[in-house]
């Protein structure tokens, strides 16, 4: 009897094994087609001597791979103004939920404020307000000034709610426990809860930081910033050739999003790991 | 509305007050009146000679009730360790945290602790590695480590499995023999029997009767002390 419905469970499982790995090759076969298509339709192929009148993008290679270098350079700013952006972001969340989480009204106004108004208006326009209007009350702030206030101020706003949520996730018990033993309202909130909260707040700190990769590209429009995109219009308005230098800066932008979303999902692992053993 | 009426009492040093009741009573929120984890709205709480009238504005206590607090030490239900330190962590953070202590002298004293509730192989287990009976023995050693002049216990025993009760209610008993001062909101009749030295019966906010267990469980004064315990004795 035992031997019976063991060989059936590993029926079963042999079953369900196959189901996923039939899923698993069907998935690449599928991905690596669309790769393919992509990569003929902009491979300047004329499909019309094969009697499908269809002709695809002709790009000019020549001009890609003598500017690819100077546009594929422009990532550093990029990654660099992503990272400062998203540590400022980081602060200001903090801040917020803390606001949000006061019994103080000033600082629960002040944050309710401050989330409210940047989330109610764009992120294009604060930048534009930072750089561009900023200068008529005798401030002027350089291209990077600018982009990085106005991605991390923007961000925080929308972080601050995770960074709540996060610090709300942490037992009442825990705050209690450590009033028993003595520890003031700052102890208990970087010995206790702020650890505890990370393990939270960390996963979507991690895709807004990705989302920001991108959005630093807002940041081109100072014109003073020399970013991958900056740096894709610049050349290509100057020969007519943007939908090369687009293209390269997408590949880049695509790259760099698909290296730290791998990057998150091992740090998702990671922290999943030590959560089972909670 | 009011939780707790006309509360008031004297517990002398090294004396064991356990507390019953049935749910609601006001058990739980009068114990945690003692440390301030519940702000009562009027009268005096005084702890090892610091007294505290509740009346005053906050800013006024504020300090008083931290130095209650470091000297009362408190077990409670659901153990509250923190998840994300060890044990000995745990046990102290106290130590290092608030007073300050060399991280060095406070894991010797912690160790100590520990291998006095019989968790001296368990020092970097982290909480969700231990069984209930662990991680409230490692609670108890983390309020021992202060060295309170009084341990408050809130329902220690309630949320273990009953296999596990019994090692909570030994260390409970070693501390009662080390002449501990200790207050207890059990619902373990069998430890409060043959441990106390004083039992109180709270019922709507009030304690209903009090006296030496033999007393409270043998010849209760009060309809609503028999309704409870005879309610209990069915139980079982």
């Amino acid at each position: 009897m035992t031997t019976d419905s063991q060989l059936q469970a590993e029926k079963i499982y042999a079953l369900q094994q196959s189901r996923v790995q039939k899923f698993r090759t069907g998935t690449t076969i599928s991905l690596i087609i669309l790769l393919v298509l992509l990569i003929v339709a902009f491979s300047g192929i004329d499909l019309t001597g094969m009697g499908i009148p269809f002709r695809t993008i002709q790009l000019d290679s020549a001009f890609m791979r003598e500017n690819a270098a100077y546009i594929i350079q422009g990532l550093g700013d990029t990654i660099v103004l992503a990272i400062v952006s998203i540590f400022l972001a980081g602060a200001l969340a903090l801040l917020g939920a803390l606001g949000r989480l006061s019994k103080f009204p000033p600082a629960y106004a002040i944050a309710t404020f401050y989330v409210s108004l940047i989330r109610g208006t764009p992120l294009l326009l604060q930048l534009f307000f930072f750089f561009l209007a900023l200068p008529q009350l005798g401030i002027r702030l350089n291209g990077w000034t600018a982009g990085v206030l106005a991605l991390g101020i923007n961000y925080g706003a929308y972080m601050s709610e995770t960074f709540r949520a996060g610090i709300q996730s942490v037992g009442q018990g825990q705050r209690e426990a450590a009033l028993a033993i003595g520890m003031n309202q700052r102890q208990i909130l970087t010995r206790v809860v702020l650890p505890q909260a990370l393990r939270i707040i960390i996963p979507p700190f991690g895709n807004d930081f990705i989302s920001m990769l991108k959005d630093t590209a807002l940041v081109a429009a100072t014109g003073f910033v020399h970013e991958v995109l900056w740096r894709a219009n610049t050349v290509g308005r100057q020969k007519f050739k943007s939908m090369e230098t687009l293209l390269i800066a997408a590949l880049c932008y695509w790259a760099i999003t698909i290296i730290f979303s791998a990057l998150q999902t091992r740090l998702e692992a990671y922290l999943a790991r030590g959560e089972r053993g909670r | 509305m009011h939780v707790l009426k006309d509360i008031s009492f004297d517990v002398a040093p090294a004396e064991v007050v356990c507390i019953i009741g049935p749910s609601g009573s006001g058990k739980s929120t009068m114990l945690r009146c003692l440390n301030f984890l519940e702000h009562p709205d009027i009268g005096t709480v005084e702890v090892d000679g610091l007294k505290v009238d509740v009346s005053l504005p906050a800013r006024e206590t504020a300090k008083t009730i931290n130095q209650i607090r470091l000297r009362t030490g408190m077990v409670f239900q659901s153990f509250n360790l923190f998840p994300h330190m060890s044990a000995l962590d745990n046990v102290i953070e106290g130590l290092v945290t608030v007073k300050r202590m060399d991280k060095n002298q406070a894991v010797e004293i912690g160790k100590s602790f520990l291998n006095k509730v019989g968790l001296a192989t368990k020092f970097h287990e982290f909480p969700a590695r231990l069984s209930g009976g662990q991680q409230q023995r490692v609670a108890i050693a983390r309020a021992m480590a202060m060295q309170p002049r009084v341990m408050l216990f809130d329902e220690p025993t309630s949320a273990l499995d009953p296999e596990l009760i019994g090692e909570v209610l030994q260390v409970m008993q070693q501390l009662v023999e080390e002449g501990m001062t200790m207050l207890t909101v059990t619902h373990e009749m069998g430890f409060a029997r043959k441990f106390a030295h004083r039992v109180f019966f709270m019922d709507a906010g009030r304690i209903i009767e009090s006296g030496a267990p033999e007393q409270v469980f043998e010849h209760p004064q009060d309809q609503r002390t028999r309704l409870f315990l005879s309610a209990i004795e069915k139980k079982r």
